[in-house]
């Protein structure tokens, strides 16, 4: 059976921080938007997570004990080179080039400026999960 | 003179002369007789001095110019030149005008005419037959007397030499001071000017002509660290005194200068005069502050790293918490209410610590940059004090353009012009601020224009020069000088120009900095009527 086009499902989100109440909340708001979201606490929990399930993009925490956001997002766009990454923190650092993350959002923009981000770069990776 | 052979280009003091050398006078004997010169030579033999013997006038003349002769003994009657015919040659030049002669003749009363003719200077006669006591005694007296007046000339001359070494010395001093580049000074106790060098007329902007003779510290409205009262006790009771003052130059700038006291009393102990050595330390104490500045900028760089991670992480999660609750479905419109009221205030303080604690870090592309939200931005941030100020603000924002760049050079850019505008402001007026269309001639196509004006202080045209100079400022050390400098810097790596015009008539004063972007720009004509705005303050 091939997977449903992307427009006639929910997208899958992979959410990714090591404080669990933010990492809940954001999780629900992005339900709201009308997301399917999968929720890990830590880098190697998202790696776990992404060859067990269908996901569509990844929005991880920057700071996080042990492997931080930007080195996640390397190592999934070395896996997954075609998998949208966004950076998601609180501190003004840019990420260095390096972790060929495609956005880099900072928490204090709100929920509804999130979004909006996701949704745009879900648009632009046209690309179906199921290529993952 | 010179048919006589009495050349005075032979100067006496080049020429060699062993007697001279040893200090003995040399008496100089003149007769046809050589019997007699010889009894001379034996009377004057007691004498300390050196006889030297000539048979004819010609011959002792030969020897006056050869030798610095003391006194010239002649006989009267010799054949050839006589000895009046001698002393007449003799008196004729003015080296030998001074020179002793004594005569010695058998007295004839016509000799005795001509001697007394010669009475001005120093001119006796000895009579025949010679008296050797008398010979001696008259010689003596007029070789002590050449002797005194060698000693008087030779003092003379040391005394002339010191003082034109004294006087080479003073002038070098007084080279000095006037290459000195630091300010040096001398006043009175009263507070008057007396003298003033090049490096004061520099460093201060008046000439000698004008400020000598005026109070020195009213003219550069002197501001003292401590009262001034305690100045003049410290320098009564030590003679010393030194310290930092603000003072203010001819064309208005405030300075600091490290400045040095002393004072010198007069020659019965009162005090007469201060001497004064300023230095101007303005630049130096810019550039500490400016470096503590960064310093400190760097320090609260790093607290606000730890406050945007320690706060922005929990303020996230309220925020997405009062989105959740907002439109939770089992809220009455009461508690719904409070819920936006929340989170709307919570979206202000995020707002003010993204805009005060975390700055973006520029991004490596450029993006286009709306002009009128940076303008905005600006002016949401000074809100307060445009308020405070009671500032009249007139937005002129003809046309909606961006500029490709780098929005938090821009905001530097326009934060520098307002900020200065609003400053120059203390007691309110009106600033403007436009943004319009430009066509550029040279490059036949539009750019923008962004014009900052306001009715405060102006600028005095003798600063217009340095005005983007790097640590030039009017607000002493109180601003870094370096606003505008960057502001031009940045300016420029957009290709663009910054310029400015200050107005001045009998009422107001207007001054306005003008922005050019000539290029990467996108423009949308905006409706004039939603444009234009006035907020007063």
């Amino acid at each position: 059976m091939p997977p449903p086009a992307i427009d006639a499902r929910k997208a899958v989100i992979l959410c990714v921080d090591d404080e669990k109440v933010p990492l809940l909340v954001r999780s629900r708001v992005l339900e709201k938007a009308g997301h399917e979201v999968l929720s890990a606490n830590s880098a190697v929990e998202a790696l776990e997570l992404l060859q067990s399930h269908l996901v569509d993009l990844v929005l991880t925490d920057l700071l996080m004990p042990g492997m931080n956001g930007e080195e996640l997002a390397r190592e999934v766009k070395t896996r997954l080179p075609s998998m949208p990454v966004v950076l998601f923190s609180g501190v003004n650092q840019l990420p260095s080039e390096s972790s060929r993350a495609d956005l880099f959002v900072s928490k204090l923009e709100g929920p509804d400026y999130l979004c909006q981000k996701i949704a745009e770069i879900l648009g632009q990776f046209q690309s179906p999960a199921a290529d993952a | 003179m010179s048919a006589n052979g009495l050349n005075p280009e032979m100067g006496h003091e080049k020429r060699e002369d062993p007697a001279r050398l040893q200090d003995k006078a040399n008496i100089l004997l003149v007769d046809d007789q050589p019997a007699k010169l010889l009894s001379y030579e034996v009377i004057l033999a007691g004498l300390d001095a050196n006889l030297i013997k000539a048979s004819s006038g010609t011959e002792a003349l030969e020897h006056l110019l050869k030798h610095d002769i003391a006194v010239v003994l002649a006989d009267v009657s010799m054949p050839g030149i006589t000895g009046f015919e001698l002393a007449d040659m003799i008196r004729e030049h003015p080296r030998f005008q001074k020179t002793a002669i004594l005569f010695i003749s058998a007295i004839h009363l016509s000799d005795m005419d001509r001697i007394k003719g010669y009475q001005r200077g120093a001119v006796d006669y000895i009579s025949v037959p010679v008296i050797p006591e008398v010979l001696r005694a008259k010689v003596s007296v007029f070789t002590e007397l050449h002797r005194k007046r060698r000693q008087l000339e030779a003092l003379n001359r040391e005394l002339e030499q010191r003082v034109a070494e004294r006087t080479e010395e003073l002038t070098e001093r007084a080279d000095l001071l006037e290459l000195a580049t630091d300010a040096i000074m001398v006043r009175d106790i009263d507070g008057k000017l007396r003298y003033w060098n090049s490096g004061a007329e520099t460093l201060y902007g008046w000439d000698r002509e004008t400020i000598v003779g005026q109070d020195l510290h009213k003219i550069l409205s002197t501001q003292f660290p401590v009262p001034f009262s305690e100045i003049e006790a410290c320098l009564f009771q030590t003679g010393r005194w030194e310290g930092n003052l603000v003072q203010r130059t001819r064309d208005g700038r405030e300075i600091v200068v490290a400045c040095r006291k002393a004072l010198r009393n007069d020659k019965v102990g009162a005090p007469a005069v201060i001497l004064e050595i300023s230095r101007d330390i303005t630049e130096r104490i810019r550039a500490e502050d400016a470096l503590r500045n960064a310093e400190k900028l760097a320090a609260m760089g790093r607290v606000a790293g730890i406050i945007a991670h320690e706060i922005n992480n929990p303020l996230e999660a309220i925020l997405n918490i009062f989105h959740l609750l907002r439109a939770h479905s089992s809220l009455d419109e009461e508690a719904m209410e409070y819920a936006r009221m929340a989170e709307h205030e919570l979206l202000r303080v995020a707002h003010i610590v993204k805009h005060t604690l975390s700055f973006y870090r520029e991004s490596q592309q450029p993006v286009p940059v709306s002009i009128a939200e940076v303008l905005d931005n600006v002016l949401e941030l000074q809100a307060r004090n445009l308020q405070m100020q009671g500032i009249t603000l007139e937005k002129r924002y003809l046309v909606d353009a961006a500029v490709q760049g780098f929005p938090g050079e821009l905001r530097q850019v326009f934060m520098n012009l307002i900020v200065n505008a609003i400053q120059a402001m203390p007691q309110g007026g009106r600033m403007r601020l436009t943004i319009r269309e430009q066509f550029n001639p040279e490059t036949q196509s539009s750019g923008i224009s962004v014009c900052v004006c306001d009715t405060g202080s102006g600028i005095n045209p003798t600063h217009a020069k340095q005005l983007f100079e790097p640590f030039f400022t009017t607000k002493s050390t109180k601003g870094t000088g370096l606003g505008l400098w960057i502001s031009k810097g940045i300016i420029q790596k957009y290709e663009g120009k910054i310029q400015f015009r200050s107005v001045h008539n009998e009422r107001t004063c207007v001054t306005c900095f003008r922005v050019l972007f000539p290029r990467n720009i996108s423009l949308k004509k905006s409706t004039a009527g939603a444009a234009l705005s006035t907020v007063s303050g």
